[in-house]
């Protein structure tokens, strides 16, 4: 049969598709964690998704970025060195993984395919089918409007749900989404006019709630590009910068890594793993020179990568998509909507 | 798609000591078929793994235009760089690339050459060098200068010794402070200006070394006529995966690894960070 681009399935009968989908392939979702956290975890039965959480603690970066993932794996064998690549991709769905994470991956993808395409990103991604779940309230610390990340994404995803009275409202968005719908005509039956015109309402709904730019990318952009920050407003940012990497790390579309040899048993797996730059050693040479060598210089250029019209020229994006979780982690105040506006105004008062 | 982090296993042929820190060692791919294959230009790097230890990227010290072998002039200054040094003929390392832009010799063709190196920064543009001499006649005058602290630090002396004495060649050398031995120049290698014959309108000009030589070359060079895009540098910051993607070596949104490691003057007066 041929799926249509727009259809609906009863509230009631998401569980029985999210289990089938679980008996055939690997579902990772939002859960509970035991103390009452959102995690993004595989799920062994439907009942553990859950539909109405603002967002994970963590974006769902790892599930195709893993933090130590090997990529080569080298053994030695009558003296002689044999090199192989290590290809562990499978197909997994990554489920009700709210716009800004999906917008995340765009920007994840589009980076790991510039040539020469990053073959151990791009396979995890061919196998990855992606659900967005829309967000019809805003969660408390987000700004994905200023970002063009949400709360409702015209693309990016492969399938996208919309909750609506008692039933969802699913958007296709690729044949990967198509797939997870494969004999469950029982389930679902395409969208009426009236359903159509109900989920622009609601979106319409969402968006005003949403409210309107908070974050000004562009205004900072203006200033970061031209280098017409002022060294030292860098500096008075990153007295603030505790250099614990925790924006890295927590950020939907910061990828940076470095590669390590570890050894197991006998033979040595060459990882990459996620790293920092915010750390003074993520340019230290072996030289002992280091171009970055004081945090405002690091600061700088974490900024530079975000919101420089270079970047933004090179990648048709600004490299945040406003999920807010920078603001949560940063052990001191600088998040990135605290940045741009310092930025903007050339002052920082911490 | 070929795996982009999957190195290729080459064998050590021999090495040989250049300086009392730094060695040149001779590569071949274990797979002969590969060797044959393998195409890379001057200026262009590789990522050289110590199994175990991981990669670190090295320009190619020789040239093209000499096949038999791969050679990478390597000063012991890290982990690797030590595990390295402790290596010798038959050892095994891993080889992935090439990697980075590399010196753009059609354009250089017809036009006279001046090759500036300081101590370790020879080794870029030693397999230039060779490659120009061994296709000499696509080239106008070379002059080649070269400094380093002590006459000590001079790496592949026996070359400097050939170049000296082919025709085609205009050779100077200094160091910042003589020995016994010592009968050349003394002084740093803006020095050696006044003893070339420069002739900046149909000139490149091609500088490797310390940033701090660097920096006094280039403004020498500025002050004598050459323009900011006439005078092509390699440069060098901290790299992972040589291969635009790990982002340790950007300057602006440029990578050095990428876009780079060879830029005009002007390319780098350009850079915003």
């Amino acid at each position: 049969m041929t799926v249509p681009q727009a259809l609906v399935i009863r509230k009631a009968d998401l569980g029985t598709w999210v289990d089938s989908l679980i008996g055939r392939t690997e579902v990772i979702g939002p859960t509970r964690g035991p103390r009452g956290d959102v995690l993004l975890a595989t799920l062994s039965g439907a009942r553990e998704l859950l539909w109405d959480f603002t967002n994970a603690l963590q974006p769902p970066k790892q599930f195709l970025l893993p933090q130590t993932e090997p990529l080569v794996q080298i053994r030695t064998a009558r003296g002689h060195a044999q090199a192989e690549s290590v290809a562990d991709a499978h197909p997994q769905v990554l489920f009700n993984v709210r716009s800004c994470d999906v917008k995340g991956f765009a920007v994840l993808r589009r980076m790991h395919a510039q040539p020469p395409g990053d073959t151990a990103y791009l396979r995890r991604d061919e196998q990855t089918t992606l659900v967005c779940l829309t967000c019809p309230t805003p969660c408390p610390l987000g700004f994905c409007v200023c970002a063009d990340a949400g709360p409702f994404l015209e693309e990016h995803f492969d399938l996208q749900l919309t909750a609506m009275d008692d039933a969802m409202f699913v958007e296709v968005g690729s044949a990967k989404g198509r797939a997870l719908l494969e004999g469950q005509d029982r389930l679902f039956r395409p969208a009426a006019a009236s359903e159509v015109a109900r989920r622009a309402e609601i979106e319409a709904e969402a968006r005003r709630r949403f409210g309107p730019v908070t974050c000004h990318f562009g205004s900072a952009m203006r200033r970061v590009s031209t280098g017409r920050v002022a060294q030292a407003l860098w500096d008075a940012i990153a007295d603030w910068c505790l250099e614990c990497g925790g924006c890295n790390f927590i950020c939907p579309t910061c990828y940076c890594f470095s590669v390590r040899d570890r050894r197991e048993d006998g033979s040595w797996e060459r990882c990459r793993v996620w790293d920092s730059c915010q750390y003074a050693a993520f340019t230290l040479e072996a030289s002992g020179h280091n171009p970055r060598k004081r945090q405002g210089g690091r600061v700088r250029r974490r900024f530079f990568h975000k919101v420089s019209a270079q970047y933004y020229q090179k990648d048709g994006d600004v490299g945040c998509v406003g999920c807010g979780r920078c603001i949560t982690v940063c052990l001191g105040t600088a998040d990135m909507p605290a940045v741009v506006e310092a930025l903007r105004k050339g002052e920082w008062h911490g | 798609m070929a795996d982009l982090f999957l190195p290729s296993v080459a064998t050590i042929q021999d090495r040989r000591d250049e300086t009392p820190d730094t060695r040149t060692y001779r590569l071949r791919f274990r797979d002969a078929a590969e060797h044959e294959r393998f195409q890379f230009i001057p200026g262009q790097f590789l990522e050289l793994s110590v199994f175990g230890l991981g990669e670190a990227p090295f320009c190619f010290a020789s040239s093209p235009t000499r096949k038999q072998s791969i050679e990478v002039t390597v000063r012991r200054t890290g982990q690797l760089t030590d595990a390295l040094h402790a290596m010798d003929a038959g050892d095994e390392v891993g080889l992935r690339g090439p990697c980075g832009n590399g010196f753009d010799l059609a354009a250089a063709a017809g036009h006279d050459l001046l090759f500036i190196a300081g101590g370790i920064g020879l080794p870029p543009l030693r397999g230039l060098i060779w490659n120009v001499l061994d296709t000499r006649e696509r080239f106008g005058r070379v002059t080649i200068l070269y400094g380093a602290r002590t006459p000590a630090d001079l790496v592949y002396k026996d070359e400097l010794g050939v170049w000296q004495n082919r025709g085609d060649v205009e050779l100077h050398t200094t160091v910042d402070r003589g020995d016994a031995g010592w009968a050349g120049n003394v002084g740093m290698v803006p020095i050696l200006f006044d003893r070339a014959e420069l002739r900046p309108a149909n000139t490149l000009v091609y500088v490797c070394g310390p940033p701090i030589m660097i920096t006094f070359v280039i403004q020498d060079l500025l002050a004598r006529g050459f323009a900011a895009e006439q005078i092509i540098s390699t440069l060098e910051r901290m790299m992972q995966c040589g291969v635009g993607k790990c982002n340790h070596c950007c300057i602006g949104h440029r990578w050095v690894c990428r876009d780079g490691p060879v830029f005009t003057y002007r390319q780098i007066q350009e850079m915003v960070e």
